[in-house]
């Protein structure tokens, strides 16, 4: 291609040079030029779509138009009975077997025409219709495609500006479960002073109660030693009344029960239900004085 | 008035000059080739016709076949129109010439016979004898099928030849009959013309019905040669 330029750049700086043959065969392909005319300077007019219209199928109209104002309406038609008339008679058109062949053919021929002829074209408009409705869907879902990435488009530009209420919830989220972490904490350092403090009260009461119990034994321990002989003698013979008159109230109620089973009842039985704390322990201590 | 009733059969001259070519070539002039995606109704219906004959045709062949598409769509339309156009007076039909006719059938037949012996030469031969015969009668039967096999192209000229001469050949006759009745006896001639036109319209029909029988016919010799 560079060659191309180059004897083009030669041929215009020496206009001698582009009719030398001997340049040799190639130089003849190479400085062949296309599209010397002159381009269309406009788009070159559509074909018509419908075709001019015709009277009787064979004379055009504009030939009525043209005889109108010589010969107003009847013109042509003056005209055609003249010329058929002179030919027939004068016999440049000659009645042979054909003549009647024609007339049959024809005659088939308007009949079939004027019967199926615009069934015949509104089935030729029917598929020119369905081309142009293709070609039309195509470029309408074209068309539709186009804008529903503007759309798109739009809507997705339309949601960045609200962005910032998905920012403004998170940020919410964010604090609130600060807060939740915060106070958590809080909940648990309270939960820890209090057990400490708790421990210390603990502490208190248990120290408070060993040493109330442990006044209440020497308190104990010392009033058991004050008791004197007689004084413990005195108890004792007052328990084991005591006792006695217990015993009797209770024989009367010990026969309802079941004996021999009631015999084999220990003695603790006996002295839980019938409530003999006291005494036995009077007799218990008197026991341990012997 | 003609000579003979076969002077339209003669070689057409116009000015004593051949006019056979210009005359067989005339059919091209009807058939529109539009290079528009849309276009008027004639050329719509004419498009949709050689669809629609082309798929009737081509669609009972595999891939060998259709390499013949061409060739049978333009024939059948060739046919047709010809026939078509004879029809009218003081036409000539090229398809009324034996010679013509021959021309057409038996290159095209002789093209199904060498295509189905070069590729399947075991096939097209077994063509030969048909289906469940019996065995004594073989050697005759093959015979009887190549007479009829050689004798397919002749056959193909001559019907299409005849059924249209045969038919130009009444018509002119009729048309004759109602010439002379109609200076004579007027009611007869109207009878008479009433027959022609029935007439023309077996002819309509004889012309398309013979260029499809023309086509299919050598479409089913390519069939059992592919």
């Amino acid at each position: 291609m560079l060659s191309r330029v180059v004897l083009s750049a030669a041929a215009t700086a020496a206009p001698s040079l582009k009719n030398a043959a001997f340049l040799g065969p190639g130089v003849l392909q190479a400085t062949r030029t296309f599209h010397t005319g002159q381009p269309h300077l406009a788009p070159i007019p559509p074909l018509p779509e419908y075709g001019g219209k015709v009277r009787y199928g064979l004379i055009p109209e504009e030939f009525f138009q043209f005889l109108y104002p010589k010969t107003g309406v009847t013109g042509p038609y003056v005209l055609g009975t003249g010329l058929i008339l002179y030919a027939l008679s004068k016999e440049i058109y000659v009645i042979t077997a054909e003549t009647f062949t024609a007339m049959s053919l024809i005659g088939i021929m308007v009949y079939g025409i004027k019967k199926y002829g615009p069934t015949v074209a509104a089935y030729a408009d029917k598929i020119n219709e369905q081309k142009l409705a293709q070609l039309e869907e195509a470029k309408q879902s074209s068309i539709q495609q186009m804008q529903n990435a503007i759309d798109t488009e739009k809507s997705q530009q339309a949601l960045t500006q609200k962005r910032h209420y998905l920012f403004d919830v998170q940020r919410n989220n964010i604090a609130m479960a600060l807060e939740v972490t915060y106070r958590e904490r809080l909940y648990r350092v309270y939960k820890e002073v209090k057990s400490r403090l708790d421990y210390h009260i603990a502490v208190q009461n248990m120290t408070r109660r060993k040493e109330q119990e442990h006044m209440i034994n020497w308190v104990e321990k010392h009033v058991v030693q004050s008791i004197s002989a007689e004084q413990e003698k005195e108890t004792v013979a007052k328990c084991i009344a005591d006792l006695k008159l217990l015993a009797k109230k209770a024989q009367a109620p010990l026969v309802i029960y079941n004996l021999p089973f009631l015999k084999m009842k220990s003695l603790f039985h006996i002295v839980r239900e019938q409530n003999l704390y006291r005494p036995v322990k009077c007799f218990s201590s008197f026991l341990l004085c012997l | 008035m003609n000579e003979n009733l076969f002077t339209p059969f003669s070689a057409p001259t116009i000015l004593n000059q051949p006019a056979t070519i210009p005359i067989i070539l005339f059919p091209t002039l009807l058939i529109l080739t539009p290079k528009h995606p849309i276009n008027n109704r004639l050329a719509t219906i004419q498009q949709n016709l050689t669809r629609f004959t082309l798929k009737q045709m081509m669609m009972t062949h595999n891939a060998k076949g259709q390499t013949w598409s061409l060739m049978l769509t333009s024939l059948i339309t060739f046919t047709a129109t010809t026939n078509l156009l004879g029809l009218m007076p003081y036409s000539f039909t090229p398809t009324t010439q034996l010679s013509m006719n021959l021309a057409m059938a038996i290159p095209l037949w002789a093209g199904t016979v060498m295509v189905g012996l070069r590729f399947k030469t075991k096939n097209s031969l077994a063509h030969l004898l048909p289906q469940g015969t019996p065995t004594p009668l073989i050697p005759m039967l093959v015979a009887i099928e190549t007479i009829s096999l050689l004798i397919q192209p002749v056959a193909l000229a001559v019907r299409l030849t005849a059924n249209i001469t045969a038919g130009h050949l009444l018509m002119h006759l009729i048309g004759n009959t109602v010439l002379a009745l109609s200076t004579t006896n007027l009611s007869m001639a109207l009878l008479a013309s009433t027959l022609l036109v029935l007439l023309t319209i077996l002819e309509i029909a004889v012309a398309l019905i013979q260029a499809y029988v023309f086509t299919l016919l050598i479409s089913l010799y390519l069939r059992n040669n592919t």
